[in-house]
């Protein structure tokens, strides 16, 4: 067991060269509202975020209004509403001015963030806040019908309610809110007794109190937020994060990046949901330390609601999923005219497809490194290296003072180039899932976090996803990773996205099953089979390919397999 | 006929609404339209080849005395009419084909509709032709806001998003504005009017429908892309053309020119209205049919 496996000697540093730095300090600031008003300090005049309509409509806070409005709503917590440090106050809403207003005043009051998917349904909700045990609430208008009826279920005393064009400036704000109130009729009546987020603020004004005495004390080892993760398999889990864990991936996202972050200059576009883990941590953590404007797109379905914030705004860095640059790239106004001031762009949070880096990378002239990473770790673990080789189709390495090994069902670690479950060890990872120890027991272990990925790396430390463990299909006893199967069909030009999931069969054990989305509407399943085994051997194949006009995705842009094998097991059992 | 404040007022919102056209597009979306020309020339051909085809037909057939086959062809010879946008938003067409055709018709103006209109009332007696230099006027004065409009949204994203809300409004309001401050002072000549011209008046907006949506399906559009067409197509600018005629004629001249136009206008939202219902109708069923046929595969399954 204690022989020196191939990755014990963490043999991607070579590819770290003169830019990366291998061994960090700690985090200098203690916690994150530390680092927080140290970035305010510097930046005050600077314009920290900018939220942007479909419409091209705006508004915008600057670093110093972002840090007294936070310090507000702590002071409203803390003083009005009498919470104390530890307190769970649940936020739940789509990317918006109020959103980093919220959680920073949050966190300032020494409270603990329970990030809300604002498309729950209100049994997932009422779960969540159950769950976590929040005390209060903050909640976007557009889902308040759905907190009524989660509500008496849970232990939520206080419900703050924010608009989508929250702090924007009147007139516009105004417009922004009465389209979507009687034109769009978004905006659902309830009967929450609630208070506006601006009253709040005003309260918290009115109140007073010095907000650093709150947070002063935080450390490292403080809990800082609960991330729920595991809605697709079943119960989500609150992931416990740390100011700690989030401040050392922030820390490992800046030297991964290098010098191709620019205090103080740079634009980045956040069309993922903040509540998520990655543009949590990547677009508005890190960037928030490194003094760039964030331009935050509320929704960024359908697509084109990301038009007028490329055209408007200088965007240096942009993220997103392989769904969104798909989508981008589908839209002529991206690629006729595509953002020209772009550094770079990241991916992840599902793998990206060869040809969409490739189209990407092309149409723009920046590179979109792909990356890895995942709720419990904070959530980077691996990224592609933005200096040096690249290496495309795969996560790249891993960050500094992160230790990946590749292991089997034992837990051994598998021979150099053989595929394993990816398991991590660094800074960034989870204390542990909030209040269920056996569920911590079952992914941590020894101190290594178990991702459930199947993995190869080769010999300069270049990792490689091959799939998720659970979602390979057995065919005939031979492995099939879907990930490849759906990369060969989005291949095709005619092909706008695919999955694959495994269907049981009688004489293969599982056959493979694709769901093909098409770009192009003269595409026939003949054409694609054919294209299919220039590039898979048989028992790779798609036994089958189904087209449709979309397929299930979750707010991120994951595609569901899970829902597709789902539809296909119960269709079998109505059939029998 | 309308009072010279009135003609003024008028003037100011026509301003203002094309300031809000303006304001809805940027030099991008000109170059983006130009790269895929094909919803530029159908758009053109519906607009400046159909239309005033269509009223010159209308006005022989009908056979309308020239005070009133003027006002026909100078409707049928206008660009599209800003409300088209709307109306294609609510009965879920294309809106950004409408944009661009409305758009596309419009800047093309200032050299169509001269042309257009000198062709098609050849036949008509010089004391009821339409000056040229008063069409290009009106039309360049109104490029002005258009060019201001498309400035500011550079400038300020929500001021140019402001103007664009208000324009689209002002739209609608000006045919209110012409129903209130025309209809009550003409109840008489409109009791009066003939069924030829409100068969021109209703007609134009409703066969411009029909060859719109036949055309653009010859042309290989989709049916909704149609739909979209046939709507731009029927819908023209009318406020333009009752302001052209309040510039060009007076007195009673000006009131039996300006019948068609008006009429024109108040039964286009009329029409329109009808037509956005059933074409949301027709689309909403086409989507229900398409979830079905998605229920279907999976039953299957």
């Amino acid at each position: 067991m204690d022989a020196i496996s191939p990755y014990d000697l963490r043999p991607w540093v070579g590819q770290y060269g003169s830019h990366i730095k291998a061994e960090l300090t700690p985090p200098a600031a203690a916690s994150l509202p530390a680092m927080a008003q140290a970035a305010a300090a510097r930046f005050a005049r600077q314009t920290a975020f900018t939220t942007v309509m479909p419409n091209g409509m705006y508004g915008s806070l600057s670093y110093q209004q972002v840090d007294e409005k936070s310090d507000h709503f702590a002071r409203y917590l803390r003083q009005v509403l009498k919470l104390d440090a530890g307190d769970r106050v649940a936020i739940q809403m789509p990317n918006s001015l109020a959103y980093p207003v919220v959680l920073l005043g949050v966190l300032k009051a020494g409270c603990v963030a329970v990030n809300t998917n604002p498309l729950y349904t209100a049994a997932e909700m009422a779960h969540q806040f159950k769950d976590s045990g929040a005390k209060a609430v903050v909640v976007v208008d557009l889902f308040a019908d759905k907190l009524e009826q989660a509500l008496p279920q849970t232990d939520v005393k206080h419900v703050v309610i924010t608009r989508v064009p929250e702090f924007f400036p009147p007139v516009v704000g105004g417009i922004v809110h009465a389209v979507m109130k009687y034109w769009n009729r978004q905006v659902p009546a309830h009967r929450v007794p609630f208070t506006a987020l601006p009253a709040a603020l005003a309260q918290g004004a009115a109140a007073g109190g010095d907000v650093k005495a709150w947070w002063g004390g935080l450390t490292h080892d403080s809990l800082a937020l609960l991330q729920y993760t595991g809605g697709t398999t079943g119960v989500a889990k609150g992931a416990m994060l740390t100011h700690g864990n989030l401040l050392w991936n922030v820390a490992q996202m800046r030297a991964m990046c290098g010098s191709h972050i620019d205090e103080g200059k740079e634009v980045v576009l956040t069309a993922l949901p903040l509540y998520h883990i990655f543009a949590f941590t990547v677009n508005f953590l890190s960037m928030f330390e490194a003094g760039a404007r964030n331009i935050l797109v509320p929704s960024p379905r359908p697509v084109q609601n990301l038009q007028r914030a490329i055209e408007n705004y200088k965007i240096t860095w942009l993220t997103g999923v392989n769904t969104l640059y798909n989508a981008l790239l589908g839209e002529e106004w991206f690629t006729a005219f595509p953002p020209r001031h772009i550094k770079a762009a990241g991916g992840g949070g599902a793998a990206m497809h060869h040809a969409v880096v490739e189209r990407f990378e092309q149409v723009t002239g920046a590179p979109l490194v792909e990356g890895y990473g995942l709720t419990e770790s904070s959530p980077v673990v691996c990224f592609q290296p933005l200096n040096g080789k690249r290496h495309r189709d795969t996560i790249g390495v891993p960050a500094p003072m992160t230790d990946v090994r590749l292991v089997d069902d034992t837990g051994e670690p598998v021979p150099l180039g053989q595929p394993g479950e990816l398991v991590v060890r660094g800074p960034q990872v989870m204390q542990g899932y909030w209040q269920r120890p056996e569920a911590t027991a079952e992914v941590i272990k020894d101190g290594w976090l178990h991702t459930g990925d199947v993995a190869v790396m080769d010999a300069e430390g270049t990792f490689k996803i091959v799939d998720r463990k659970k979602d390979m299909i057995l065919v005939s006893g031979f492995n099939v990773y879907p990930n490849e199967i759906e990369d060969a069909l989005t291949r095709h030009d005619g092909v706008l996205e695919a999955a694959v999931i495994g269907v049981p069969d009688p004489k293969t054990g599982e056959a493979v099953r694709a769901y093909v989305v098409k770009r192009d509407e003269a595409l026939t399943a003949e054409a694609l089979m054919a294209h299919c085994r220039t590039l898979l051997t048989g028992y790779k194949m798609p036994v089958r390919i189904e087209f449709r006009d979309e397929l299930p995705k979750t707010p991120v842009g994951k595609i569901l397999r899970r829902d597709l094998r789902a539809e296909v097991l119960g269709a079998n059992k109505n059939k029998t | 006929m309308l009072s010279e404040t009135e003609t003024r007022l008028l003037g100011v919102m026509m301003m203002v609404i094309m300031l809000g056209m303006g304001a809805s597009l940027t030099f991008k979306d000109f170059a983006i339209a130009l790269r895929k020309p094909v919803g530029v020339v159908v758009g053109l051909l519906c607009q400046y080849g159909v239309m005033p085809l269509l009223a010159y037909v209308l006005s022989l057939v009908l056979a309308l005395p020239p005070a009133y086959a003027v006002g026909l062809i100078l409707m049928g010879c206008m660009p599209g009419g800003t409300t088209s946008n709307i109306f294609a938003y609510f009965s879920k067409g294309t809106l950004s084909l409408s944009i661009l055709m409305t758009m596309s018709s419009t800047l093309v103006a200032i050299v169509m509709v001269p042309l257009t209109l000198a062709f098609y009332s050849q036949g008509i007696e010089g004391n009821w032709q339409i000056p040229r230099e008063n069409v290009i006027q009106v039309l360049f004065v109104l490029l002005v806001p258009t060019v201001i409009g498309i400035a500011l949204r550079k400038w300020n994203a929500n001021v140019g998003a402001l103007i664009e809300m208000i324009g689209g409004l002002l739209g609608v309001l000006v045919i209110l504005f012409l129903v209130v401050s025309w209809v009550p002072r003409n109840g008489a000549l409109l009791m009066q009017t003939g069924f030829p011209v409100y068969a021109a008046s209703i007609g134009l907006g409703l066969a411009g429908f029909a060859l719109g949506y036949l055309i653009s399906r010859g042309l290989k559009q989709d049916p909704r892309r149609s739909r979209t067409i046939a709507l731009e197509t029927g819908i023209q600018n009318g406020p333009l053309a009752v302001l052209i005629v309040l510039l060009s004629f007076t007195g009673t001249q000006q009131q039996e020119v300006l019948l068609i136009p008006v009429l024109y206008s108040l039964f286009i939202v009329l029409t329109s209205t009808a037509v956005t219902i059933w074409f949301r109708r027709i689309t909403t069923r086409e989507e229900l049919a398409r979830d079905a046929a998605k229920i279907g595969a999976l039953a299957k399954a």
